[in-house]
Protein backbone atom coordinates (compact mmCIF):
# COMPACT_ATOMS: atom_id res chain seq x y z
CA UNK A 1 0.00 0.00 0.00
CA UNK A 2 1.10 3.46 -0.83
CA UNK A 3 2.05 5.63 1.69
CA UNK A 4 -0.95 8.57 1.93
CA UNK A 5 -3.35 5.88 2.18
CA UNK A 6 -1.86 4.02 4.68
CA UNK A 7 -1.57 7.32 6.80
CA UNK A 8 -5.01 8.30 5.65
CA UNK A 9 -6.73 4.89 6.92
CA UNK A 10 -4.52 5.52 10.42
CA UNK A 11 -5.72 9.24 10.59
CA UNK A 12 -9.36 7.87 9.93
CA UNK A 13 -9.28 5.41 12.74
CA UNK A 14 -7.93 7.63 15.04
CA UNK A 15 -10.91 9.56 14.12
CA UNK A 16 -13.24 7.04 14.68
CA UNK A 17 -11.06 6.33 18.30
CA UNK A 18 -11.66 10.14 19.02
CA UNK A 19 -15.18 9.90 18.49
CA UNK A 20 -16.24 6.55 20.68
CA UNK A 21 -14.00 7.98 23.08
CA UNK A 22 -16.10 11.30 23.60
CA UNK A 23 -19.22 9.71 23.20
CA UNK A 24 -17.75 7.17 26.33
CA UNK A 25 -17.35 10.00 27.93
CA UNK A 26 -21.07 11.37 27.29
CA UNK A 27 -23.30 8.43 27.76
CA UNK A 28 -24.22 6.32 30.07
CA UNK A 29 -26.63 6.46 33.26
CA UNK A 30 -26.15 10.49 33.37
CA UNK A 31 -25.64 11.67 29.82
CA UNK A 32 -23.78 14.87 29.61
CA UNK A 33 -23.42 17.44 26.93
CA UNK A 34 -20.34 18.68 24.82
CA UNK A 35 -20.78 21.78 26.42
CA UNK A 36 -21.27 20.06 29.96
CA UNK A 37 -17.60 18.71 29.00
CA UNK A 38 -15.70 21.85 28.12
CA UNK A 39 -17.16 24.54 30.49
CA UNK A 40 -15.03 24.64 33.27
CA UNK A 41 -16.28 26.48 36.77
CA UNK A 42 -19.85 26.12 38.26
CA UNK A 43 -21.81 23.58 40.34
CA UNK A 44 -23.22 21.42 37.19
CA UNK A 45 -19.82 21.00 35.62
CA UNK A 46 -18.79 20.15 38.94
CA UNK A 47 -20.76 16.82 39.19
CA UNK A 48 -19.63 16.72 35.07
CA UNK A 49 -16.08 16.51 36.32
CA UNK A 50 -17.02 13.91 38.52
CA UNK A 51 -18.90 11.91 36.06
CA UNK A 52 -15.78 12.33 33.16
CA UNK A 53 -12.83 11.14 35.98
CA UNK A 54 -15.03 7.88 36.49
CA UNK A 55 -15.59 7.52 32.83
CA UNK A 56 -12.21 8.39 31.45
CA UNK A 57 -10.68 5.33 33.38
CA UNK A 58 -12.92 3.09 32.24
CA UNK A 59 -13.06 4.63 28.50
CA UNK A 60 -9.46 4.11 28.50
CA UNK A 61 -9.49 0.57 29.55
CA UNK A 62 -12.10 -0.80 26.79
CA UNK A 63 -9.47 1.36 24.04
CA UNK A 64 -6.60 -0.81 25.53
CA UNK A 65 -8.54 -4.17 25.75
CA UNK A 66 -10.18 -3.68 22.57
CA UNK A 67 -6.91 -3.08 20.81
CA UNK A 68 -5.11 -6.18 22.32
CA UNK A 69 -8.28 -8.62 21.25
CA UNK A 70 -8.11 -6.51 17.55
CA UNK A 71 -4.63 -7.29 17.44
CA UNK A 72 -4.46 -10.81 18.51
CA UNK A 73 -7.18 -11.71 16.10
CA UNK A 74 -5.36 -9.71 13.04
CA UNK A 75 -2.18 -11.70 13.83
CA UNK A 76 -3.69 -14.87 14.31
CA UNK A 77 -5.83 -14.67 10.92
CA UNK A 78 -2.41 -13.98 8.96
CA UNK A 79 -0.21 -16.65 10.59
CA UNK A 80 -2.87 -19.05 10.19
CA UNK A 81 -4.34 -18.15 7.25
CA UNK A 82 -7.76 -18.17 8.48
CA UNK A 83 -10.18 -15.59 8.58
CA UNK A 84 -12.18 -17.40 11.06
CA UNK A 85 -9.09 -16.83 13.20
CA UNK A 86 -10.13 -15.04 16.95
CA UNK A 87 -8.69 -15.90 20.25
CA UNK A 88 -12.05 -16.25 21.46
CA UNK A 89 -13.51 -18.70 18.94
CA UNK A 90 -9.94 -20.62 19.67
CA UNK A 91 -10.26 -20.69 23.23
CA UNK A 92 -7.15 -18.47 23.94
CA UNK A 93 -9.38 -15.95 26.45
CA UNK A 94 -11.30 -19.29 27.76
CA UNK A 95 -7.71 -20.48 28.81
CA UNK A 96 -6.89 -17.04 30.21
CA UNK A 97 -9.85 -16.41 32.35
CA UNK A 98 -9.19 -19.55 34.08
CA UNK A 99 -5.79 -18.37 34.66
CA UNK A 100 -6.91 -15.54 35.89
CA UNK A 101 -10.01 -16.77 38.14
CA UNK A 102 -7.96 -19.65 39.24
CA UNK A 103 -5.53 -17.04 40.78
CA UNK A 104 -7.47 -14.50 41.91
CA UNK A 105 -9.52 -17.51 43.80
CA UNK A 106 -6.60 -18.88 45.38
CA UNK A 107 -6.35 -14.92 46.67
CA UNK A 108 -2.98 -13.80 44.24
CA UNK A 109 -3.04 -9.92 44.60
CA UNK A 110 -4.57 -8.32 41.00
CA UNK A 111 -1.17 -7.51 39.48
CA UNK A 112 -0.47 -11.37 39.44
CA UNK A 113 -3.60 -12.06 37.51
CA UNK A 114 -1.95 -11.01 33.79
CA UNK A 115 0.60 -13.66 34.61
CA UNK A 116 -1.83 -16.24 34.99
CA UNK A 117 -3.89 -15.28 32.61
CA UNK A 118 -1.35 -15.52 30.14
CA UNK A 119 -0.17 -18.88 31.25
CA UNK A 120 -3.81 -19.93 30.81
CA UNK A 121 -3.65 -18.58 27.24
CA UNK A 122 -0.62 -20.14 26.52
CA UNK A 123 -1.70 -23.62 27.89
CA UNK A 124 -4.82 -23.07 25.83
CA UNK A 125 -3.01 -22.36 22.05
CA UNK A 126 -0.86 -25.14 22.75
CA UNK A 127 -3.71 -27.32 23.68
CA UNK A 128 -5.86 -26.67 20.70
CA UNK A 129 -3.01 -26.38 18.89
CA UNK A 130 -2.07 -30.18 19.64
CA UNK A 131 -5.71 -31.17 19.14
CA UNK A 132 -5.95 -29.06 15.65
CA UNK A 133 -2.59 -31.13 14.37
CA UNK A 134 -2.85 -33.78 12.04
CA UNK A 135 -0.11 -35.21 9.81
CA UNK A 136 2.53 -32.23 11.20
CA UNK A 137 0.21 -29.34 10.20
CA UNK A 138 -2.75 -27.46 11.63
CA UNK A 139 -6.04 -27.97 10.12
CA UNK A 140 -8.06 -25.62 10.13
CA UNK A 141 -11.47 -27.33 10.24
CA UNK A 142 -9.79 -28.82 13.36
CA UNK A 143 -8.72 -25.79 14.81
CA UNK A 144 -11.95 -24.31 15.27
CA UNK A 145 -13.42 -27.20 16.40
CA UNK A 146 -10.64 -28.06 19.00
CA UNK A 147 -11.28 -23.82 19.98
CA UNK A 148 -14.77 -25.13 20.54
CA UNK A 149 -13.90 -27.92 23.19
CA UNK A 150 -11.57 -25.65 24.78
CA UNK A 151 -14.17 -23.39 25.21
CA UNK A 152 -16.75 -25.86 26.40
CA UNK A 153 -14.02 -27.15 28.97
CA UNK A 154 -13.02 -23.80 30.18
CA UNK A 155 -16.57 -22.29 30.73
CA UNK A 156 -17.04 -25.89 33.25
CA UNK A 157 -14.36 -24.83 35.18
CA UNK A 158 -15.59 -21.48 35.31
CA UNK A 159 -19.19 -22.14 36.12
CA UNK A 160 -18.00 -25.55 38.31
CA UNK A 161 -15.70 -22.87 40.29
CA UNK A 162 -18.98 -20.37 40.40
CA UNK A 163 -21.42 -22.47 41.89
CA UNK A 164 -19.02 -23.68 44.90
CA UNK A 165 -17.75 -20.33 45.38
CA UNK A 166 -19.32 -17.07 47.61
CA UNK A 167 -20.00 -13.71 47.76
CA UNK A 168 -16.96 -11.77 46.17
CA UNK A 169 -15.26 -15.05 45.06
CA UNK A 170 -18.95 -15.70 42.64
CA UNK A 171 -18.88 -12.59 41.85
CA UNK A 172 -15.38 -12.52 40.30
CA UNK A 173 -15.95 -15.70 38.49
CA UNK A 174 -18.90 -14.00 36.93
CA UNK A 175 -16.86 -10.90 36.40
CA UNK A 176 -13.91 -13.18 34.30
CA UNK A 177 -17.10 -15.28 32.42
CA UNK A 178 -19.07 -12.40 31.33
CA UNK A 179 -16.45 -9.57 30.42
CA UNK A 180 -16.49 -6.25 32.21
CA UNK A 181 -15.10 -2.52 32.23
CA UNK A 182 -16.71 -1.69 34.97
CA UNK A 183 -13.60 -1.92 37.59
CA UNK A 184 -11.68 0.50 35.58
CA UNK A 185 -9.39 2.63 37.65
CA UNK A 186 -6.11 4.75 36.11
CA UNK A 187 -3.68 2.08 37.85
CA UNK A 188 -5.09 -0.71 36.10
CA UNK A 189 -5.29 0.94 32.52
CA UNK A 190 -1.43 2.04 33.40
CA UNK A 191 -0.70 -1.63 34.26
CA UNK A 192 -2.19 -2.91 30.90
CA UNK A 193 -0.39 -0.55 28.42
CA UNK A 194 3.04 -1.92 29.06
CA UNK A 195 1.65 -5.64 27.91
CA UNK A 196 -0.13 -3.89 25.04
CA UNK A 197 2.37 -1.93 23.67
CA UNK A 198 4.89 -4.73 24.06
CA UNK A 199 2.65 -7.16 22.33
CA UNK A 200 2.06 -4.74 19.34
CA UNK A 201 5.91 -3.86 19.17
CA UNK A 202 6.87 -7.81 18.47
CA UNK A 203 3.05 -7.66 16.45
CA UNK A 204 5.02 -5.03 14.30
CA UNK A 205 8.11 -6.62 13.92
CA UNK A 206 6.86 -9.65 12.74
CA UNK A 207 4.03 -7.81 10.50
CA UNK A 208 5.70 -8.38 6.96
CA UNK A 209 6.56 -11.72 7.42
CA UNK A 210 2.96 -12.32 8.51
CA UNK A 211 2.34 -10.98 5.25
CA UNK A 212 4.51 -13.95 3.63
CA UNK A 213 2.06 -16.24 5.93
CA UNK A 214 -1.19 -15.05 4.68
CA UNK A 215 -0.43 -16.06 1.23
CA UNK A 216 0.85 -19.43 2.76
CA UNK A 217 3.13 -21.31 5.56
CA UNK A 218 5.50 -22.69 2.85
CA UNK A 219 5.45 -19.86 1.18
CA UNK A 220 7.09 -17.91 4.06
CA UNK A 221 9.47 -20.79 4.72
CA UNK A 222 10.67 -20.58 0.78
CA UNK A 223 11.28 -16.98 1.18
CA UNK A 224 13.34 -17.25 3.85
CA UNK A 225 11.39 -17.20 7.04
CA UNK A 226 12.47 -19.42 9.73
CA UNK A 227 8.97 -20.20 9.99
CA UNK A 228 8.71 -22.56 13.42
CA UNK A 229 10.65 -20.16 15.52
CA UNK A 230 7.97 -17.05 14.07
CA UNK A 231 4.85 -18.78 14.60
CA UNK A 232 6.15 -19.31 18.39
CA UNK A 233 6.86 -15.66 18.62
CA UNK A 234 3.72 -15.02 17.05
CA UNK A 235 1.62 -17.11 19.26
CA UNK A 236 3.37 -15.72 22.39
CA UNK A 237 2.74 -11.89 21.46
CA UNK A 238 -0.78 -12.72 20.17
CA UNK A 239 -1.09 -14.65 23.87
CA UNK A 240 0.01 -12.13 25.87
CA UNK A 241 -2.40 -9.35 24.35
CA UNK A 242 -5.47 -11.81 24.88
CA UNK A 243 -4.51 -12.96 28.30
CA UNK A 244 -3.81 -9.32 29.45
CA UNK A 245 -7.43 -8.54 27.98
CA UNK A 246 -8.95 -11.04 29.61
CA UNK A 247 -6.92 -10.28 33.00
CA UNK A 248 -8.43 -6.89 33.15
CA UNK A 249 -11.52 -7.05 31.59
CA UNK A 250 -12.82 -10.90 31.37
CA UNK A 251 -13.91 -12.79 28.25
CA UNK A 252 -15.09 -10.55 25.55
CA UNK A 253 -15.54 -12.22 22.36
CA UNK A 254 -15.97 -10.89 18.77
CA UNK A 255 -13.82 -8.10 18.77
CA UNK A 256 -10.74 -10.30 17.42
CA UNK A 257 -12.77 -11.23 14.71
CA UNK A 258 -14.95 -8.22 13.78
CA UNK A 259 -12.17 -5.53 13.95
CA UNK A 260 -9.45 -7.30 11.06
CA UNK A 261 -12.35 -7.92 8.47
CA UNK A 262 -13.67 -4.36 9.14
CA UNK A 263 -9.99 -2.92 8.40
CA UNK A 264 -9.17 -5.54 5.71
CA UNK A 265 -12.31 -4.47 3.42
CA UNK A 266 -10.60 -0.90 3.83
CA UNK A 267 -7.29 -0.71 3.69
CA UNK A 268 -6.31 -4.59 2.40
CA UNK A 269 -4.29 -6.93 3.80
CA UNK A 270 -0.43 -5.57 4.25
CA UNK A 271 -0.22 -6.11 7.72
CA UNK A 272 2.29 -3.17 7.86
CA UNK A 273 -0.98 -1.43 7.88
CA UNK A 274 -3.63 -3.44 8.83
CA UNK A 275 -2.11 -4.32 12.25
CA UNK A 276 -1.71 -1.08 13.10
CA UNK A 277 -5.23 0.26 11.96
CA UNK A 278 -6.70 -2.84 13.56
CA UNK A 279 -5.35 -1.80 16.93
CA UNK A 280 -6.37 1.43 16.63
CA UNK A 281 -10.25 0.65 15.13
CA UNK A 282 -10.53 -1.95 18.09
CA UNK A 283 -10.12 -0.15 20.98
CA UNK A 284 -12.37 2.44 19.01
CA UNK A 285 -15.16 -0.23 18.42
CA UNK A 286 -15.11 -1.77 22.41
CA UNK A 287 -15.30 2.10 23.66
CA UNK A 288 -18.21 2.20 21.81
CA UNK A 289 -19.70 -1.00 22.28
CA UNK A 290 -18.88 0.03 26.19
CA UNK A 291 -20.54 3.17 25.65
CA UNK A 292 -23.64 1.37 24.01
CA UNK A 293 -23.42 -1.34 27.00
CA UNK A 294 -24.21 1.41 29.49
CA UNK A 295 -26.94 4.07 27.71
CA UNK A 296 -28.74 1.01 25.75
CA UNK A 297 -30.73 0.14 28.95
CA UNK A 298 -29.59 2.67 31.19
CA UNK A 299 -29.45 2.82 34.54
CA UNK A 300 -28.78 -1.19 34.33
CA UNK A 301 -25.79 -2.02 32.35
CA UNK A 302 -25.31 -4.78 29.64
CA UNK A 303 -22.32 -7.09 29.55
CA UNK A 304 -20.24 -5.32 26.89
CA UNK A 305 -19.70 -8.96 25.52
CA UNK A 306 -23.54 -9.09 25.10
CA UNK A 307 -22.64 -5.97 22.67
CA UNK A 308 -19.36 -7.41 20.75
CA UNK A 309 -21.50 -11.01 20.93
CA UNK A 310 -24.81 -9.20 19.33
CA UNK A 311 -22.95 -7.55 16.75
CA UNK A 312 -19.79 -10.20 16.11
CA UNK A 313 -22.59 -13.66 15.92
CA UNK A 314 -24.07 -12.64 12.78
CA UNK A 315 -21.12 -11.62 10.86
CA UNK A 316 -19.29 -14.50 11.92
CA UNK A 317 -22.20 -16.53 10.84
CA UNK A 318 -21.83 -14.54 7.51
CA UNK A 319 -18.03 -15.26 7.46
CA UNK A 320 -18.94 -18.73 7.54
CA UNK A 321 -21.83 -19.31 4.94
CA UNK A 322 -19.12 -16.64 2.49
CA UNK A 323 -16.08 -19.46 3.25
CA UNK A 324 -17.60 -22.62 2.26
CA UNK B 1 29.95 -28.82 -15.28
CA UNK B 2 29.91 -27.90 -11.72
CA UNK B 3 27.19 -29.15 -9.18
CA UNK B 4 25.12 -26.19 -7.68
CA UNK B 5 22.95 -28.00 -5.89
CA UNK B 6 23.87 -32.05 -4.07
CA UNK B 7 21.70 -34.05 -2.22
CA UNK B 8 23.33 -36.78 -0.04
CA UNK B 9 21.47 -40.22 1.21
CA UNK B 10 17.89 -37.77 1.59
CA UNK B 11 15.23 -38.82 3.98
CA UNK B 12 12.16 -37.00 4.29
CA UNK B 13 8.59 -38.36 5.58
CA UNK B 14 5.14 -36.97 6.30
CA UNK B 15 4.16 -38.79 9.61
CA UNK B 16 4.42 -42.09 8.66
CA UNK B 17 4.85 -41.88 5.06
CA UNK B 18 8.33 -41.73 3.47
CA UNK B 19 8.56 -39.67 0.93
CA UNK B 20 12.24 -39.89 0.34
CA UNK B 21 14.47 -42.48 1.25
CA UNK B 22 18.49 -41.94 0.75
CA UNK B 23 18.03 -39.80 -2.48
CA UNK B 24 21.24 -39.02 -3.93
CA UNK B 25 21.43 -36.35 -7.20
CA UNK B 26 23.30 -33.54 -8.61
CA UNK B 27 21.75 -30.57 -9.70
CA UNK B 28 24.35 -28.66 -12.15
CA UNK B 29 24.86 -25.07 -12.67
CA UNK B 30 22.78 -23.74 -16.11
CA UNK B 31 21.21 -26.70 -16.39
CA UNK B 32 17.29 -27.23 -16.85
CA UNK B 33 16.51 -30.68 -15.15
CA UNK B 34 13.56 -32.76 -15.29
CA UNK B 35 12.25 -34.56 -12.00
CA UNK B 36 10.24 -37.52 -13.20
CA UNK B 37 8.14 -40.34 -11.07
CA UNK B 38 5.04 -41.72 -10.71
CA UNK B 39 2.60 -39.86 -7.83
CA UNK B 40 4.21 -40.43 -4.61
CA UNK B 41 7.97 -40.84 -5.90
CA UNK B 42 8.46 -38.13 -4.08
CA UNK B 43 9.13 -35.29 -6.76
CA UNK B 44 7.72 -33.05 -4.93
CA UNK B 45 9.69 -33.52 -1.60
CA UNK B 46 12.65 -33.11 -3.01
CA UNK B 47 11.45 -29.41 -4.29
CA UNK B 48 10.33 -28.62 -1.18
CA UNK B 49 13.99 -30.07 0.45
CA UNK B 50 15.64 -27.87 -1.62
CA UNK B 51 13.37 -25.13 -0.77
CA UNK B 52 14.10 -25.48 2.68
CA UNK B 53 10.15 -25.86 3.25
CA UNK B 54 10.24 -29.49 4.27
CA UNK B 55 13.45 -30.25 6.81
CA UNK B 56 15.24 -33.56 5.98
CA UNK B 57 15.14 -36.54 8.72
CA UNK B 58 18.51 -37.85 7.19
CA UNK B 59 21.25 -36.78 4.71
CA UNK B 60 22.28 -33.23 3.45
CA UNK B 61 22.11 -30.80 0.45
CA UNK B 62 25.05 -29.24 -0.55
CA UNK B 63 24.65 -25.67 -2.25
CA UNK B 64 27.87 -24.82 -3.75
CA UNK B 65 29.56 -27.17 -1.82
CA UNK B 66 28.23 -25.76 1.36
CA UNK B 67 25.93 -27.94 3.50
CA UNK B 68 22.20 -26.07 3.21
CA UNK B 69 21.47 -25.94 6.83
CA UNK B 70 24.50 -23.74 7.46
CA UNK B 71 23.39 -21.75 4.91
CA UNK B 72 21.51 -18.33 6.40
CA UNK B 73 17.32 -18.93 5.33
CA UNK B 74 17.49 -15.51 3.55
CA UNK B 75 20.70 -16.35 1.97
CA UNK B 76 19.93 -19.55 0.47
CA UNK B 77 16.11 -17.86 -0.53
CA UNK B 78 17.84 -14.88 -2.31
CA UNK B 79 19.33 -17.77 -4.40
CA UNK B 80 16.30 -20.16 -4.80
CA UNK B 81 13.26 -19.61 -5.94
CA UNK B 82 9.99 -21.74 -5.36
CA UNK B 83 7.02 -21.30 -7.23
CA UNK B 84 4.48 -24.17 -6.19
CA UNK B 85 2.09 -26.04 -8.03
CA UNK B 86 -1.22 -24.24 -6.94
CA UNK B 87 -1.99 -21.21 -5.02
CA UNK B 88 -5.10 -21.55 -2.27
CA UNK B 89 -5.04 -17.83 -1.84
CA UNK B 90 -7.91 -17.05 1.68
CA UNK B 91 -6.83 -13.08 1.49
CA UNK B 92 -7.15 -10.75 -1.64
CA UNK B 93 -3.19 -9.80 -2.55
CA UNK B 94 -2.51 -7.88 -6.03
CA UNK B 95 -0.63 -9.67 -7.94
CA UNK B 96 2.49 -6.71 -7.42
CA UNK B 97 2.19 -7.30 -4.19
CA UNK B 98 2.52 -11.17 -4.84
CA UNK B 99 6.16 -10.29 -6.89
CA UNK B 100 7.53 -8.06 -4.58
CA UNK B 101 7.53 -11.09 -1.86
CA UNK B 102 9.78 -12.10 -4.19
CA UNK B 103 11.82 -9.00 -3.04
CA UNK B 104 11.44 -10.04 0.92
CA UNK B 105 14.55 -11.87 1.19
CA UNK B 106 16.61 -9.07 0.00
CA UNK B 107 14.86 -6.92 2.29
CA UNK B 108 15.57 -5.77 5.89
CA UNK B 109 12.99 -7.15 8.26
CA UNK B 110 11.47 -8.75 5.29
CA UNK B 111 9.84 -5.17 4.09
CA UNK B 112 10.49 -5.04 0.92
CA UNK B 113 8.75 -1.75 -0.72
CA UNK B 114 11.68 0.34 -1.61
CA UNK B 115 11.75 2.36 -4.92
CA UNK B 116 14.60 -0.37 -6.23
CA UNK B 117 12.12 -3.17 -5.36
CA UNK B 118 9.67 -2.14 -6.91
CA UNK B 119 11.57 -1.29 -9.80
CA UNK B 120 12.48 -4.38 -10.15
CA UNK B 121 9.26 -5.95 -9.23
CA UNK B 122 7.07 -4.18 -12.33
CA UNK B 123 10.68 -5.08 -14.59
CA UNK B 124 9.85 -8.84 -14.25
CA UNK B 125 6.23 -8.48 -14.53
CA UNK B 126 7.21 -7.11 -17.75
CA UNK B 127 9.86 -9.64 -19.22
CA UNK B 128 6.79 -12.10 -17.97
CA UNK B 129 4.21 -9.93 -19.88
CA UNK B 130 2.04 -9.21 -16.41
CA UNK B 131 2.31 -5.96 -15.67
CA UNK B 132 -1.11 -5.07 -16.57
CA UNK B 133 -1.89 -7.78 -13.84
CA UNK B 134 -0.62 -5.74 -11.14
CA UNK B 135 -3.42 -4.69 -9.69
CA UNK B 136 -5.31 -7.50 -10.22
CA UNK B 137 -6.13 -9.62 -7.39
CA UNK B 138 -4.33 -13.12 -7.20
CA UNK B 139 -7.12 -14.98 -6.40
CA UNK B 140 -8.44 -14.20 -10.21
CA UNK B 141 -5.92 -15.71 -12.26
CA UNK B 142 -6.12 -18.21 -14.54
CA UNK B 143 -3.48 -20.92 -14.35
CA UNK B 144 -1.60 -19.36 -17.21
CA UNK B 145 -1.59 -16.32 -15.37
CA UNK B 146 -0.37 -17.50 -11.97
CA UNK B 147 1.89 -19.63 -13.56
CA UNK B 148 3.47 -16.03 -15.25
CA UNK B 149 3.22 -13.97 -12.51
CA UNK B 150 5.56 -16.54 -10.08
CA UNK B 151 7.70 -16.80 -12.81
CA UNK B 152 7.96 -12.67 -12.92
CA UNK B 153 8.43 -12.97 -8.81
CA UNK B 154 11.55 -15.37 -9.31
CA UNK B 155 13.06 -13.12 -10.91
CA UNK B 156 12.09 -10.29 -9.11
CA UNK B 157 13.63 -12.57 -6.46
CA UNK B 158 16.88 -12.42 -8.23
CA UNK B 159 17.71 -16.00 -7.81
CA UNK B 160 19.69 -18.29 -9.88
CA UNK B 161 18.08 -21.50 -8.79
CA UNK B 162 14.28 -22.09 -10.12
CA UNK B 163 12.42 -24.94 -8.44
CA UNK B 164 8.94 -25.31 -10.63
CA UNK B 165 6.79 -27.61 -9.58
CA UNK B 166 4.34 -29.00 -12.07
CA UNK B 167 4.07 -25.97 -14.47
CA UNK B 168 2.26 -27.02 -17.00
CA UNK B 169 -0.10 -28.97 -15.21
CA UNK B 170 -3.94 -27.67 -15.78
CA UNK B 171 -2.76 -24.90 -18.39
CA UNK B 172 -4.94 -25.74 -22.11
CA UNK B 173 -2.36 -26.16 -25.26
CA UNK B 174 -2.07 -22.40 -25.96
CA UNK B 175 -1.31 -21.42 -22.37
CA UNK B 176 1.02 -24.26 -21.98
CA UNK B 177 2.97 -23.50 -25.30
CA UNK B 178 3.16 -19.86 -24.10
CA UNK B 179 4.49 -20.86 -20.71
CA UNK B 180 6.92 -23.28 -21.38
CA UNK B 181 8.16 -20.95 -24.40
CA UNK B 182 8.95 -18.59 -21.65
CA UNK B 183 10.33 -20.41 -19.21
CA UNK B 184 12.96 -21.74 -21.49
CA UNK B 185 13.75 -17.95 -22.87
CA UNK B 186 14.00 -16.22 -19.27
CA UNK B 187 16.14 -19.38 -17.87
CA UNK B 188 18.26 -19.22 -21.32
CA UNK B 189 19.02 -15.59 -21.10
CA UNK B 190 19.89 -15.16 -17.16
CA UNK B 191 21.44 -18.19 -17.06
CA UNK B 192 19.93 -20.19 -14.35
CA UNK B 193 19.58 -23.22 -13.07
CA UNK B 194 16.12 -24.93 -13.31
CA UNK B 195 14.78 -28.36 -11.66
CA UNK B 196 11.40 -28.90 -12.38
CA UNK B 197 8.88 -31.67 -11.65
CA UNK B 198 6.15 -33.07 -13.90
CA UNK B 199 4.15 -36.12 -15.11
CA UNK B 200 4.50 -35.41 -18.96
CA UNK B 201 7.04 -37.15 -20.33
CA UNK B 202 6.77 -35.10 -23.32
CA UNK B 203 7.52 -32.15 -21.54
CA UNK B 204 10.62 -33.19 -20.13
CA UNK B 205 11.74 -34.82 -23.74
CA UNK B 206 11.12 -31.09 -25.53
CA UNK B 207 13.01 -29.17 -22.71
CA UNK B 208 14.51 -30.54 -20.15
CA UNK B 209 18.83 -31.00 -20.86
CA UNK B 210 18.96 -33.76 -17.96
CA UNK B 211 15.63 -36.19 -16.89
CA UNK B 212 15.87 -37.53 -12.96
CA UNK B 213 13.65 -40.18 -12.97
CA UNK B 214 12.76 -40.81 -9.41
CA UNK B 215 11.15 -44.49 -8.08
CA UNK B 216 10.29 -44.30 -4.04
CA UNK B 217 12.06 -41.49 -2.78
CA UNK B 218 15.46 -42.63 -4.74
CA UNK B 219 17.06 -41.58 -7.90
CA UNK B 220 16.66 -44.60 -10.11
CA UNK B 221 18.32 -43.11 -13.42
CA UNK B 222 19.38 -39.95 -14.70
CA UNK B 223 21.24 -38.66 -17.87
CA UNK B 224 19.97 -37.09 -21.58
CA UNK B 225 16.81 -37.21 -22.18
CA UNK B 226 17.08 -39.65 -25.55
CA UNK B 227 18.91 -41.80 -23.56
CA UNK B 228 16.92 -42.04 -20.05
CA UNK B 229 13.46 -42.40 -21.54
CA UNK B 230 14.07 -45.31 -23.19
CA UNK B 231 10.92 -48.31 -22.55
CA UNK B 232 12.54 -50.31 -19.77
CA UNK B 233 13.42 -47.48 -17.64
CA UNK B 234 9.85 -45.97 -18.12
CA UNK B 235 8.90 -49.96 -17.44
CA UNK B 236 11.29 -49.68 -13.69
CA UNK B 237 9.79 -46.34 -13.34
CA UNK B 238 5.92 -45.77 -13.66
CA UNK B 239 4.98 -49.49 -14.49
CA UNK B 240 4.09 -48.99 -18.31
CA UNK B 241 4.89 -50.58 -21.63
CA UNK B 242 5.62 -48.05 -24.22
CA UNK B 243 7.67 -47.41 -27.41
CA UNK B 244 9.33 -44.54 -29.10
CA UNK B 245 8.42 -42.94 -32.25
CA UNK B 246 9.83 -40.22 -34.16
CA UNK B 247 7.64 -37.73 -35.31
CA UNK B 248 8.04 -35.82 -38.96
CA UNK B 249 10.10 -33.29 -37.41
CA UNK B 250 12.22 -35.87 -37.15
CA UNK B 251 11.86 -34.97 -32.68
CA UNK B 252 11.64 -38.26 -30.56
CA UNK B 253 7.89 -39.23 -28.90
CA UNK B 254 7.77 -41.84 -26.36
CA UNK B 255 4.09 -43.40 -26.67
CA UNK B 256 2.99 -45.37 -23.64
CA UNK B 257 0.47 -48.09 -24.55
CA UNK B 258 -0.21 -50.36 -21.79
CA UNK B 259 0.33 -51.00 -17.92
CA UNK B 260 3.26 -53.35 -17.58
CA UNK B 261 1.86 -56.78 -16.22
Amino acid sequence: MRAPRRTAALAGAFVLLLLAGLVGLLVGGVHLSLPDLVAGGGPASESARLVVSLRAPRVGLAALVGACLALAGAALQALLKNPLADPFLLGTSGGAAVGAALAAVAGFSPFVSPAAAFAGAVASSLTVAALARRGGRLDLQRLLLAGLIANAFFSAVLLGVFSVASGQTARTMLFWMMGSLADATPARVLALAPYAAAGFGVLAAFAARLNLFAVGEENAAALGVDVETSKRVVFVAASLLTGAAVAFAGIIGFVGLLVPHAARAVVGNDQRTLLPVSAIAGAALLAAADAASRSVFAPAELPVGAVTAAIGAPVFAWLLLRSS
Amino acid sequence: MSAVLEARGLCASYGATRALDGLDAEIRRGELAALLGENGSGKSTFLKVLARIVAPKAGEVLLDGRPLAAVGRRESARRIAYLPQSLDLVFPIRCLDLVLQGRAPHARGFSADSAEDLERAFAAMRACDVEELADRDAAALSGGERRRVFLARALAQDAEIWLLDEPASGLDLRHRLEFLGLLDRTHAERGTTVLLVTHEIDLAAELADRVILLRRGRVLASGRPDETLTPDRLRATFGVESRIEVDAQGRRRVVPYAPAG
